[in-house]
């Protein structure tokens, strides 16, 4: 009798277990099957591939876990990568052509035929990737403040801020990439430390706001908001203050991302990210964090963006068609965030706002 | 007991067996052709040049388009490399971005060919077959040139720039400046448009440069696939016609494409600088299949098609050299 006690109640802990972590045991699972039908899936060059893939990936997905946890969106982060990727580049490049970016507007201020005015200098790196990080705050603190304080909807805000700042970072490099950044700079996608350094950095912020989640009044205040903004309100709770904060740190982690996606493809992009935006909601949402706010976590968003990591990578590797690809991709989307308005369906509906 | 050992040696027969099998078999070369979209019918004609070239020749091929995104055709090619193909061919979204994409091949060790735009950096290793932009755009300005010397009047001209951010569009502008400074005194000052290589963009600044100067007489496009957007602007003005009517304006531009083939048939585009799509697929291929045989890692060099111009004069000879006539007569082009 205590045996089959000791036995029902490791099968429930297992249940507990799987049901706490579906998305990574279907990870887990995913790579193992794959592993077994593509050679190439599990060789090390591919485990590169997918480490090299998925970091700055997952920047960009707690960036949006933070927004979407207090019910939010944030379509703008590709943008601020845009952004904050010539702002950065323009200040350190060592040089540029004045064929190529005469009609510039950042040209002759910020930098020139010698490069950015940041160029030769020991603290270039450090300084244009603090342009980059403020580059991000500075966009997400306004989205936070529309939506905070203006009461305007998150979708219509980042859209619009979508628009304006990658229409921003077109003009003010007159649409061309910037080339010529230090190789210090090229060194934080390509160099590693024990691990690749995009794994430092990003795991770092990764744990950091996992232990805001969990372990801070701030992290509830984070959870309460999004669960029920007029109860958190009532309680006690500065939501507009709340909800300000979780944009501004989606500007950061945006940027934060365009500077790993900036050191790999060696260049400042106006049009870095552009089609990022639905890999990134799409692994939030796999995941298993709400659209409807209040839900998910830094685990469920490892977890996304490793499944949409290997998932993408497994589909090149299958050799199909970039119609099959993206219609793969959008079906696995489309159900997971199907699966999230059943699951908030059955536990209740959706908050009431 | 007996049973399983003769099992046993069945299987390790036939385990032999394959692996002898194996050994004798010639293994197939695999290459990844990685192509930045097919928007436009250059890229399709320069897709179905290569890959036409690449199953002629057995080879087994991996297509990848990127989109227009770099980060992806960055990806996409290392997930290509980690599946050990043989060689790559890439037509980069840009200059920059083949610098990178080149860098991972060479790190690799797999020869890489790079079609049609040129890395940033030349000192990096590769085969790059690009066309002469330059000395194309040169002939068929030339051509244009010399039709308006023979109408003893002066001319305003005006360029479709591309995306300056592209060493060809820069060379293009070259060519185009480089046939009006031989006769200075035929021409008023350029009125240079900005394209991005985008139609719409396109449209919108042809428009606005045709308001604030009606006179412009004398356009040269950096691509032939801007052509219809020249006709929505210049067909309601009345200009949109054959060389024979006074309001025709001197039209010329690069590439050679099936609507330039279609407009020179009506005279109303004047010249237009052809790239051989079938010398470049066929000069890449023979390089890249050269390395792979050889097995060098890093081939670098670099081939340059010399073009030509198609014009009014010669267009019943050489038309059948332009692609985009070819894919016209094939029925490959709805005429």
């Amino acid at each position: 009798m205590n045996d089959l006690s000791a036995t029902t109640s490791l099968m429930h802990g297992i249940q507990q277990l799987l049901r706490r972590n579906f998305v990574l045991t279907l990870t887990v699972g995913y790579f193992i099957v794959m592993s077994a039908l593509l050679p190439a899936f599990a060789s090390s060059r591919n485990l590169a591939n997918l480490s090299s893939n998925f970091w700055p990936l997952l920047s960009l997905v707690i960036g949006q876990l933070l927004v979407m946890i207090v019910g939010g969106i944030d379509l703008s982060q590709s943008s601020i990568m845009a952004l904050a990727s010539v702002c950065g580049a323009s200040l350190m490049c060592q040089s540029a052509d004045p064929v190529v970016f005469a009609k510039a507007p950042l040209w002759n201020i910020i930098f020139s035929e010698q490069g950015g005015i940041f160029a030769g200098s020991v603290f270039a790196v450090p300084a244009a990737v603090a342009v980059m990080l403020t580059v991000g705050i500075l966009v997400g603190f306004f989205n936070g403040f529309a939506v905070a304080y203006l009461k305007m909807p998150p979708f219509i805000v980042t859209l619009v801020s979508m628009m304006f700042f990658s229409g921003a970072a077109i003009y003010l490099t007159a649409s061309e990439n910037i080339t010529h950044l230090p190789t210090s700079f090229t060194a934080l996608a390509q160099k590693r430390v024990l691990l690749p350094i995009p794994v430092w950095i990003v795991a770092a912020s990764a744990i950091v706001v996992h232990i805001i989640l969990q372990h801070t009044a701030f992290g509830k205040k984070l959870y309460a908001v999004g669960l029920n903004a007029k109860a958190a309100l009532i309680s006690g709770i500065n939501v507009p203050m709340v909800t300000l904060t979780a944009f501004t740190l989606s500007g950061f982690f945006a940027a934060l991302g365009s500077v790993i996606y900036s050191a790999r493809l060696e260049g400042g992009r106006p049009t870095l990210g552009q089609d990022l935006l639905l890999d990134v909601i799409g692994a939030a949402v796999i995941g298993g964090i709400s659209l409807f706010g209040g839900r998910g976590g830094v685990r469920d968003a490892f977890a996304g963006a490793l499944f949409f990591t290997l998932l993408a990578n497994s589909l090149n590797l299958m050799n199909l068609s970039f119609f099959i690809v993206n219609i793969v991709k959008g079906g696995v989307i489309l159900l997971a965030a199907a699966a999230d308005a059943w699951r908030v369906g059955k536990s209740g509906g959706m908050s009431k706002r | 007991m007996k049973l399983c050992m003769r099992m046993n040696f069945v299987v390790v027969g036939l385990l032999l067996i394959s692996g002898i099998g194996c050994g004798k078999k010639e293994k197939q070369i695999t290459i990844c052709f990685s192509f930045q979209d097919l928007e436009t019918e250059f890229w399709v004609g320069a897709h179905k040049a290569i890959t036409e070239e690449l199953m002629m020749r057995g080879i087994r091929v991996i297509e990848r388009n990127s989109s227009q995104d770099a980060n992806r055709q960055l990806e996409q090619v290392r997930d290509a490399i980690a599946q050990q193909v043989d060689g790559l061919i890439i037509i980069p979204q840009d200059g920059q971005s083949a610098n990178t994409i080149i860098g991972e091949a060479n790190r690799a060790g797999i020869p890489i060919a790079v079609f049609n735009r040129p890395p940033a950096d030349s000192s990096r290793n590769a085969i790059v077959v690009l066309a002469d932009n330059k000395l194309i755009a040169e002939k068929a300005v030339d051509y244009m040139v010399e039709k308006a010397a023979a109408s003893g009047r002066r001319y305003r001209p005006c360029i479709i720039v591309g995306d300056l951010g592209d060493p060809n569009s820069i060379a293009r502008r070259d060519g185009f400046y480089a046939a009006l400074a031989k006769r200075p005194q035929l021409f008023k000052p350029v009125v240079e448009v900005p394209s991005k290589w985008d139609a719409g963009t396109t449209l919108a600044n042809f428009e606005a440069a045709m308001q604030a100067n009606p006179d412009i007489d004398f356009v040269f496009t950096s691509s032939d696939f801007l052509y219809p957007q020249l006709r929505s602007v210049l067909e309601p003005l009345g200009k949109w016609t054959s060389d024979a009517d006074p309001r025709h304006v001197i039209l010329g531009g690069i590439d050679g494409d099936s609507f330039a083939c279609r407009m020179m048939r009506e005279r109303i585009i004047d010249a237009t600088g052809v790239q051989d799509l079938f010398f470049e697929a066929r000069s890449l291929m023979d390089e890249l299949l050269r390395a792979i045989d050889n097995g060098e890692k890093q081939p670098k060099k670099w081939i340059v098609d010399p073009g030509f111009a198609l014009t009014l004069d010669n267009y019943a000879e050489r038309a059948v050299d332009m692609w985009g006539c070819v894919l016209l007569h094939r029925g490959l082009i709805s005429q």
